[in-house]
């Protein structure tokens, strides 16, 4: 047992409130004294756990009830329900599209979880580094960047690479390219996804050098002097000082990244709708489409709640190493 | 005059993009009858409409009639939650595509009863199949149009081109736009999926076809071949975009007020917004018009034959009230007002109810296309067909860039039958 679970268990043992099952009369003889004091920390954490019920475990349950059913147009008018069964799921299991659109995500998560991370950490080095006029100047423009709203963001990109009038064709042009009169750059799905991550990374960005440097502000300076006069070079500093010292750091932060690029939506769908020929579809923007265009809500429900399933999956391995970096503290 | 009217007609029974809103003004009955309508955007022109719902409200003491205007984009999710709520919009009108989709989930009223009270046998035969499903009657026709070929009178006098009325005189009229050079001859997006329906109607194909008691698609047949290879032909001809509509950019504001088009395809109220927004731009727009070529002159190329029926919801509050307005809205009288106040932009559900339209308009070139109207195939699934990502139109970008008709007919083919067979 650690240290941080023994902590808890003292609260964690007293009877639940409000439950029958305060039973053994010796316990709670015992626990006389301090109950009333005990009540507070259930009272205090009820509306987070009520909201989290109502707004996020109700339409969890909701939404794997319907990916049981048959649910359309029909259905939603005449009233009626309609079990399927798992008939939703083994339709999707079987479904070559929807293997595409799986590896697709993940491809698309991995490629842009790296570029994210790479980039930011560097830029939170030289954050680090940076006098202070120009670390004021580079923190207001990436904090302006992260505060931009996605849909706004996602609208200026479009332009930016329009056929007819878009800025990246001029830019091309002027570079001396050949080719660049009427690029159409969402002319694939791969293309179109190469904008996407452009726009995701150019967000995702600030987040993690911003945190980055207000971690590092940390790490006393005597450390970086002791390793220097050991003739430590830069790349060595970082992986033995920076890295070490900033482990939970990146953990939790390329953990967090997976699952905001996991879920990315807005950005796919207002640059191209998921297209063309639903080629740069992501697994949300999938269950989006079978949902929303078809009015087949029962598909939707089934492609969400393996959506949800999947990523558990895959990021088991990382929960573990969480929880092991945990104890290790 | 004619361009208010015009632009006031917005036939937009089949073109998507313009941003949803609906009005959610409710009233409050002090013991009278609210009947509430959902017309599109539109389509009831105002006066027209004031003087209907007078005249009704004179009839029946103590009714108020409420029209709600509604956008067509996102008009379907819309349309599908209020016919599953228990006091629905009284009559609604549905795009003649979307009838049947809607007629299959029991949340339309069955007027079956009241055909002949209706004069169902004068309605126009090419707008009646959708108003049916399984010989049962669940709406009435209100009102068509299609679409025809506008053209910059100027540019065309300058290339010395006449309006064709075959396809050969049509492309050989582009050419010699093109040889000019100082207009692109057509405008004509990659995507323009109703133009190319007309054409594969004009090969004798169709999207989908039946298939015993199932439906699927029939774009791998040489007839669809036929018809996208002409498409092709004409789209070469324009710098439009290949993976893009008509309202992507919106080609009557965005594109052709830009100058530089000298012909077009599009609707009524597109080609009125157009002559707006040149006219706003301080031009002066000289539009000419006439009906997409067929093969031979003796009948115009097939078109699309878009439309609104008017239909009472099975849960409407005040049934009966809603079929009384149904019933005067769609009637030879009120359908005569409803032509002459669009100036025969909109063909009204009767041909008794036409209005001739003014020598040159718009209306003239349409209504001598109306005779090759046709419709997409009437069955409920066809709803799903048309949603986006639309087959068709990903058929016809792949196409345009490359990919035999006959592979690309196979992939929509898929999609299409796998689409229209689910209800």
């Amino acid at each position: 047992m650690t240290v941080h679970t023994q902590g808890a268990a003292p609260v964690a043992k007293e009877p639940p409130p409000g439950g029958p099952a305060s039973g053994k009369p010796g316990q709670g003889v015992r626990g006389k004294p301090t109950r009333p004091v005990n009540w507070l920390p259930y009272v205090l954490i009820a509306p987070a756990v009520l909201s989290l019920l109502v707004f996020l475990g109700y339409p969890l349950v909701r939404n794997v009830i319907i990916s049981l059913q048959q649910l359309g147009r029909t259905e939603m008018i005449s009233r009626t329900t309609v079990w399927t069964g798992f008939s939703n799921y083994t339709d999707l299991l079987t479904n070559d599209n929807f293997w595409t659109v799986v590896v697709r995500t993940f491809v698309f998560m991995a490629v842009n979880v790296a570029l994210i991370m790479v980039i930011g950490t560097l830029i939170g080095l030289l954050l680090n580094r940076l006098g202070k006029k120009m670390r004021l100047v580079l923190s207001l423009s990436l904090v302006m960047a992260w505060a931009m709203p996605i849909v706004a963001s996602a609208t200026v990109f479009r332009w930016l690479f329009d056929t007819q009038f878009g800025v990246m064709n001029w830019v091309m042009r002027e570079l001396g390219f050949e080719g660049y009169e009427q690029h159409n750059w969402f002319e694939s799905g791969f293309s179109t996804l190469a904008i996407v991550t452009l726009l995701i990374v150019w967000a995702s960005v600030p987040f993690v050098s911003l945190n980055l440097y207000a971690g590092l502000t940390t790490i006393s300076g005597e450390l970086y002097e002791a390793a220097r006069m050991d003739g430590a070079s830069n790349w060595r500093l970082f992986r033995s000082v920076v890295l070490p010292m900033m482990k939970p750091f990146f953990l939790i932060t390329t953990f967090l990244e997976i699952i905001w690029v996991f879920k990315a939506f807005a950005q796919i769908v207002a640059l191209n709708g998921g297209g063309p020929d639903r080629a740069s579809e992501t697994l949300p923007v999938f269950a989006y489409v079978e949902g929303m265009s078809q009015m087949s809500f029962g598909t939707a429900a089934a492609a969400s709640v393996l959506t949800i399933l999947i990523l558990l999956i895959a990021m088991s391995f990382y929960f573990r190493l969480m929880l092991k970096q945990e104890e290790e503290q | 005059m004619k361009r208010k009217l015009i632009a006031a007609v917005g036939a937009a029974a089949m073109v998507a993009g313009i941003t949803a809103c609906g009005s959610d003004s409710d009233s409050g009955d002090g013991g009278d009858k609210t009947l509430t309508i959902w017309a599109m955007d539109g389509s009831a022109p105002d006066a027209w409409a004031k003087e209907l719902n007078k005249e009704f409200e004179a009839k029946n003491k103590g009714v108020k009639v409420e029209i709600k205007v509604q956008q067509w984009n996102g008009i379907q999710e819309k349309i599908t939650t209020a016919l599953s709520e228990d006091s629905p919009p009284d009559v609604i009108e549905l795009g003649n595509t979307q009838t049947a989709g809607y007629a299959v989930t029991g949340g339309l009223a069955d007027l079956t009863d009241m055909k002949s009270e209706l004069g169902y046998d004068k309605w126009n035969k090419g707008m009646l199949p959708s108003t049916e499903l399984d010989e049962k009657l669940y709406s009435a026709p209100w009102y068509a149009a299609s679409r025809v070929v506008v053209y910059d009178k100027k540019a065309y006098a300058d290339a010395d081109v006449k309006p064709p009325t075959t396809r050969e005189e049509w492309i050989a009229g582009l050419e010699k736009l093109k040889k000019k050079g100082d207009k692109q001859p057509i405008y004509l997006p990659g995507q323009s999926w109703y133009v190319y329906a007309g054409l594969l109607w004009d090969e004798g194909g169709d999207l989908a076809v039946e298939d015993g008691d199932k439906w699927k698609g029939a774009l791998a047949s040489p007839e669809a071949e036929k018809a996208m290879n002409f498409y092709k032909e004409l789209q070469s001809f324009s710098t439009g975009p290949k993976d893009a509509d008509e309202a992507t950019p919106q080609q009557s504001t965005e594109v052709v007020p830009k100058g530089d088009v000298a012909s077009w395809i599009g609707l009524g109220w597109e080609a009125g917004g157009a002559i707006e927004a040149i006219e706003k731009a301080g031009d002066k727009a000289d539009f000419g018009y006439f009906p997409i070529p067929g093969k031979t002159a003796e009948k115009p190329g097939s078109v699309f034959l878009g439309g609104s029926n008017l239909a009472v919801s099975e849960r409407s509050q005040n049934k009966d009230l809603a079929k009384e307005w149904l019933k005067m809205a769609t009637s030879q009288k009120w359908m005569k007002k409803y032509a002459e106040a669009t100036e025969g932009a909109l063909l009204p559900n009767s041909p008794a109810a036409q209005v001739t339209p003014a020598k040159g308009s718009f209306a003239e070139a349409m209504v001598e296309s109306a005779e090759s109207g046709h419709i997409t195939p009437i069955t409920p699934g066809w709803a799903n067909v048309e949603a986006d990502p639309n087959p068709i139109k990903e058929y016809m970008t792949k196409v345009l860039k490359g990919t035999s008709p006959s592979d690309a007919g196979e992939d929509a083919d898929k999609v299409i039958t796998e689409r229209v067979n689910k209800s």
